[in-house]
């Protein structure tokens, strides 16, 4: 899942976006190339999940960006090969044109944005420098905003005039290019005291191709063009309604039924038969997500002692038979139709992905020996034991979600195999991923054996692999539960390689440093990096000018989206 | 009642004459062929349940990837599911999840419900409120809102976990049925005389009131069987049931939505069994029900 | 009579208020909280989490935040959901009239069919009549909402067409009673038919007591027709078991909606309640909890007082 508009990307310095171009898979969009682009008509857009909310940065549901991506702009945004395009600014800011300056101590840096001239917002008002200082200061001011990631690594802001900004940071940010991807309008919010709670929550006003005009709640966004965007002749779409659907299922049918001309998000098993379709096309683009299993070296148990050792998976060899004892191939196969990639380490896209890394293949003869050298001994019921201890374990994943459940399944009657016990004990999301130690993360608190859940980093993945791998990440109550290390891997190489990979700015030194932790860490074998899912989007054959992205949502170009043909039949 | 003084008819018979009454009961029983047929079906059911390693060549949890989603052949007569395992095997062994979480639920529940309707029916004044707003209580609660949450509660239900939970959150139906009819029936001519004569209350409560409230507590507690095979159903199909790999009749049926278009035999089948283990309930109750009333010969009149 | 009502309105405040605390208390016994959804965002740092649960109050001892939700909410301000920001009061406003649509056609559908159709099966017992209708409520009873719903989609909807998959109405048309009707078709028959089953059941089972009670042969002995005495004296009598059970499930048709909601999209309170169940997003709960617990309330009331009309012999202390 790719994360919210504004929140999705950290990126990295723009001298190094080229390197980004390799990693990027562009979908070319459908429909007759002999054809320009035709004017008008509705598109129905079906969307099996409904946005809270629309205020940029007031939630991070995947769904809130699809659906705002239309009417809210940001300075900056990625394209189809990953690289930073100018939106709301005439130019992306990096050291090389002078739009980033580094202080003489070489600690802070000020970005310079020049913002396009004659830039309106949808009720025909100026956008100008004001708006983004507006943005920034109002998200610092107000509690409910969901990040200030970047934001307050910023002293302040000029507007020298209309059309500058000046952002003065305090340190070397370098993933500076993904802040500000989403800016608010000051003259209508700046009188607001709850922007969330306002009705900007709902219809978000802003600079982008389309405005929101109705918000039904459990029922549909409709959003219609809006006469003063900057691009001439633009949108081609007059209307474009997002439709919540019950289910995916639902969505598919309606599709195919022609009742919808697109929709969000669908998974690998319903493919085939859509596949089949002449009527309809498929937008598949990797998705930077990792779909992993975790495994807790220390003791299970609340508030656990980082320094403890887990009896069972304490033992390096039984974690690297569990490893061989998985079947990824046969689950991707099987499972997602073959339209899956193997996993093989938590940074699958962008410039960061160590090359050539891989973990230890499905190899159950493998696990057997090991295990057998270890000194894991097969007991009558074909359960091996070690000095009394039972090789039994349990795994946790997300409730209800039926491709975790069946992957759960598989690995129980696998591990069955080379004698070790899975035993299955699920729990909301709401529970396991609570991220808060207050709230009782049992990940947090080292109250679990195995996890399975999928983590997205973002271009930039020196947050994500800090946070995960680096031995100071390790919550425990002495450290009032920060961090995300939940396998409490430790390994002081690894840590030198990430704290060397966080503070240099030379790329390729940086993949160098991460390819490196991330080798050790595969070494330690504390994960199961299971696959890597795409995202994928269809539509009706008559729809053109999207194009899939890594980084960002099918909605983010929707200027471009036209269809031809009859006017949908609603 | 000995030693009374006053003729008073009672309706309810002394214990020799009670006997040959159930006698008649089963009799009527019998002549009700729906119910004897279901309880054929029933029981066919949970034999065949109960003997599934014996009657099954497969293993319930064996997951074969080179046979998902087989169509239904000899070799496995209901198809294969998502993981290639043998769907008839899987109800079998499903079947005897959800015949037990059934009936076990309602056991505590009609124990529980019986209980608290007694106690309120009978009592009344300060008793009757207290329980009663404690009922009130119960009942304003959604009953899927607290299963949904005892179940993030038990991080997944266990089989004795979801027994307890289903008949703690449902015993509330008969004991407001079992208080009604003692509200209707307290002040009838029958019970005022067993009272007139001296009567304890425990008397008066098991010997002439509760068997004259058996026919709604009994059609409640049928209508409680299939209530709660279908909750479990309900809560495994939100994925807070019996936890797989594990088969019960309603985990099993909890990827139906996606899987109808693809593989319709793993949603139809184990909707099938419930359905059948439930009508059979029903046919039975329905049969008691007739049987137990002992005015049932005079009702046929109508 | 007026004296009883009142009493046993003042002593709903009570038991409304116990509600609210058991409530809260299960909430909050329940582990993970309703900030888990930002994980997955690596933006969304420790930091901003602690300062999201200070903003919330969440970081405060579970009987202050009891309180202030309670002080804020006697005074019609029922909070704000944590998750989409949006006032609780306006969340339930613009989902409530969907729900009071969809199961008002309901309630008025079973009623209308379920009374007819039990005191006949009563009449005409063992008749073919009864024999059909005893055996059909008894499959509809013995299939689950959500199978029956999927069965009807993948009928009606995906095979022969004939009606919508889900939703209320078709998104952006204008308003029209047809595609209304079209729309509300499946979600009814739905439920109805799983409800008609119960009252149909319990209608028969107390006509059928009735019937045979004495002050009905009374009556008949009396020379009325057979049509007056079903009417007037065994269905009057024979209605206090459906009356709990009618009753009793107006707080179903609520949150009891929840999958039937799901599964045809309708924008009502049980998808309300489940989207804000599964995010643990507490104002929202604890706001249809209370709609939900005030509405059983009323109907249990309602029950009683019913009752002491329909059967006399009920004294009200």
């Amino acid at each position: 899942m790719r994360g919210h508009r504004s929140v999705r990307v950290l990126a990295v310095a723009a001298a190094l976006l080229v390197l980004a171009t390799a990693c990027a898979s562009t979908q070319p969009a459908g429909g007759s190339p002999t054809t320009g682009p035709v004017k008008g008509g509705t598109l129905v857009f079906a969307i099996w999940q409904e946005p809270a909310t629309l205020a940029p940065n007031y939630g991070n549901q995947t769904i809130t960006g699809i659906v705002n991506a239309v009417a809210v702009e940001g300075l900056l945004r990625t394209d189809t090969g990953g690289n930073y395009q100018p939106v709301l600014a005439k130019a992306v800011p990096t050291e090389k044109n002078g739009g980033v300056k580094i202080s003489g101590d070489g600690k802070r840096m000020d970005v310079t944005y020049e913002l396009q001239p004659d830039i309106k917002w949808s009720d025909g008002r100026p956008f100008t420098s004001a708006d983004v200082k507006f943005t920034w200061e109002a998200w610092m001011k107000d509690p409910k905003v969901v990040s200030r990631e970047g934001y307050e690594q910023i002293e302040s802001i000029d507007t020298p005039n209309d059309l500058t900004v000046l952002v003065h940071y305090k340190t070397i940010y370098s993933p500076y290019l993904t802040r500000f991807g989403t800016i608010m309008p000051k003259h209508i919010l700046e009188k607001v005291a709850d922007i969330s709670a306002s009705d900007y929550g709902r219809k978000p006003l802003g600079t982008g191709p389309f405005v929101i005009t109705d918000f039904k709640a459990g029922d549909s966004i409709t959003v219609e063009r809006n006469p003063n965007y900057r691009k001439k002749g633009q949108p081609y779409l007059d209307k474009i309604i997002f439709r919540s659907v019950p289910s995916r299922e639902v969505a598919v049918a309606q599709l195919k039924a022609g009742e919808v001309q697109g929709m969000w998000n669908l998974i690998e098993a319903q493919l085939p038969d859509l596949e089949k379709d002449a009527n309809i096309k498929l937008s598949i683009t990797p998705a930077p997500g990792v779909e992993r299993i975790e495994m807790n070296t220390a003791v299970n148990k609340d508030g656990t002692d980082p320094n403890s050792v887990h009896p069972v998976l304490g033992d390096i060899n039984l974690r690297r038979a569990l490893i061989y004892a998985t079947p990824k191939q046969q689950i991707i196969d099987r499972l997602l139709f073959g339209k899956a990639r193997v996993g093989s380490s938590p940074v699958s896209q962008g410039w960061a992905a160590p090359k050539g890394l891989t973990q230890e293949s499905y190899d159950p003869k493998k696990s057997n020996e090991l295990l057998d050298q270890a000194g894991w001994v097969k007991g009558g019921d074909g359960i091996r034991t070690k000095n009394g201890v039972r090789a039994s374990v349990t795994i946790t994943t997300t409730t209800g979600d039926q491709l975790r459940e069946r992957v759960e399944q598989i690995l129980a009657d696998e591990y069955k195999q080379i004698g070790v016990e899975l035993k299955i004990s699920n729990m909301p999301s709401s529970v396991l991923l609570s991220a808060s130690w207050a709230a009782g993360d049992p990940r947090k608190r080292g109250a679990f054996d195995l996890d399975m859940y999928s983590s997205t980093p973002a271009i930039d993945p020196h947050q994500t692999v800090n946070l995960r791998y680096h031995s100071k990440q390790i919550p425990y109550p002495g450290n009032g539960g920060n961090g995300q290390n939940y396998t409490r891997f430790k390994n002081p190489e690894a840590d030198k390689a990430i704290d060397e990979a966080g503070s240099a700015l030379d790329l390729e030194k940086r993949a160098a440093a991460y390819a490196k932790a991330l080798t050790l860490l595969n070494d330690a074998a504390v994960c199961i990096w299971l696959y890597e899912r795409s995202a994928i989007e269809a539509f009706r054959t008559n729809v053109s000018g999207y194009a899939g992205q890594v980084w960002d949502g099918i909605t983010w170009n929707t200027e471009d989206w036209y269809m031809k043909g009859t006017a949908p039949s609603y | 009642m000995a030693g009374s003084a006053i003729a008073v008819p009672l309706p309810v018979a002394p214990q020799a004459v009670q006997r040959s009454q159930w006698r008649m009961a089963y009799e009527r029983f019998r002549a009700h062929r729906p119910a004897v047929a279901a309880v054929v079906v029933l029981g066919a059911l949970a034999a065949l349940s109960a003997a599934a390693p014996l009657v099954s060549p497969y293993d319930a949890t064996k997951v074969t990837l080179a046979e998902i989603y087989e169509r239904p052949s000899l070799a496995h007569p209901f198809g294969t599911d998502a993981l290639g395992r043998d769907l008839a095997t899987r109800i079998l062994y499903g079947g005897r999840v959800s015949l037990a979480v059934g009936v076990l639920a309602v056991t505590v529940a009609v124990t529980v419900g019986t209980l608290v309707g007694t106690m309120a029916g009978y009592y009344g004044r300060w008793v009757d409120s207290v329980l009663m707003r404690f009922v009130d209580m119960m009942y304003s609660f959604p009953r899927l809102f607290l299963l949904i949450l005892f179940g993030v509660f038990f991080k997944g239900m266990t089989f004795g976990v979801i027994i307890l939970v289903l008949g703690l959150l449902s015993w509330m139906t008969t004991s407001r049925l079992v208080r009604a009819s003692f509200l209707s029936l307290k002040h009838r001519e029958f019970v005022e005389a067993a009272r007139c004569v001296g009567a304890r209350d425990r008397r008066i409560i098991f010997r002439h009131i509760l068997p004259n409230s058996l026919a709604p507590i009994i059609v409640a507690a049928t209508l409680g069987v299939a209530g709660a095979i279908i909750a479990e159903s309900t809560l495994s199909f939100l994925g807070l049931g019996i936890q797989p790999p594990t088969p019960s009749w309603g985990n099993m049926l909890k990827d139906a939505p996606t899987e109808m278009n693809i593989a319709p035999w793993t949603a139809v089948f184990p909707g099938l069994f419930i359905f059948l283990a439930v009508v059979s309930i029903n046919f039975i109750g329905d049969g008691l029900r007739d049987a137990l009333d002992p005015r049932h010969v005079v009702s046929r009149r109508g | 009579m007026n004296r009883y009502i009142l009493r046993r309105l003042l002593q709903a405040l009570p038991l409304l208020l116990g509600i609210s605390v058991a409530s809260f208390a299960i909430l909050k016994a329940v582990p993970g909280g309703p900030l888990a959804a930002y994980e997955a965002s690596p933006d969304i740092t420790d930091e901003d989490i602690r300062r999201l649960e200070h903003a919330f109050g969440l970081d405060q001892p579970v009987p202050i935040q009891y309180l202030s939700w309670l002080g804020r909410f006697v005074v019609g301000d029922w909070g704000y959901s944590f998750v989409s920001h949006q006032p609780v009061l306006g969340l339930i406003g613009e989902r409530l009239p969907n729900t009071v649509y969809l199961m008002g056609t309901v309630f008025v559908t079973v009623l209308v069919l379920a009374i007819p159709v039990g005191v006949l099966t009563a009449v005409k017992q063992y008749s073919w009549f009864d024999h059909v209708v005893t055996g059909s409520t008894f499959g509809f009873l013995s299939t689950p909402t959500f199978w029956l719903g999927l069965l009807l989609i993948i009928f009606f909807g995906l095979q022969l067409r004939w009606l919508p998959l889900g939703g209320m109405a078709t998104p952006g048309a204008a308003f029209d009673l047809g595609d209304r009707l079209r729309h509300l078709i499946l979600p009814v028959a739905t439920i109805s038919l799983v409800q008609l089953g119960s009252h149909v059941r319990y209608l028969r089972a107390s006509m059928l007591e009735t019937i045979n009670q004495d002050y009905m042969r009374t009556a008949r002995s009396k020379g009325l027709g057979e049509r007056i005495v079903v009417l007037r004296h065994a269905l009057k009598n024979a209605a206090i078991p459906l009356v709990t059970v009618v009753a009793l499930d107006i707080p179903e048709l609520f949150a009891g909606a929840l999958v039937t909601e799901q599964i045809f999209g309708w924008p009502g309170m049980g998808r309300l309640f489940w989207d804000a169940a599964t995010r643990l997003d507490y104002p929202i709960l604890m706001g249809i909890l209370a709609v939900s617990s005030t509405l059983i309330v009323l109907a249990n009331l309602l029950a009683d007082v019913v009752y002491g009309y329909l059967d006399p012999r009920i004294r009200y202390a």
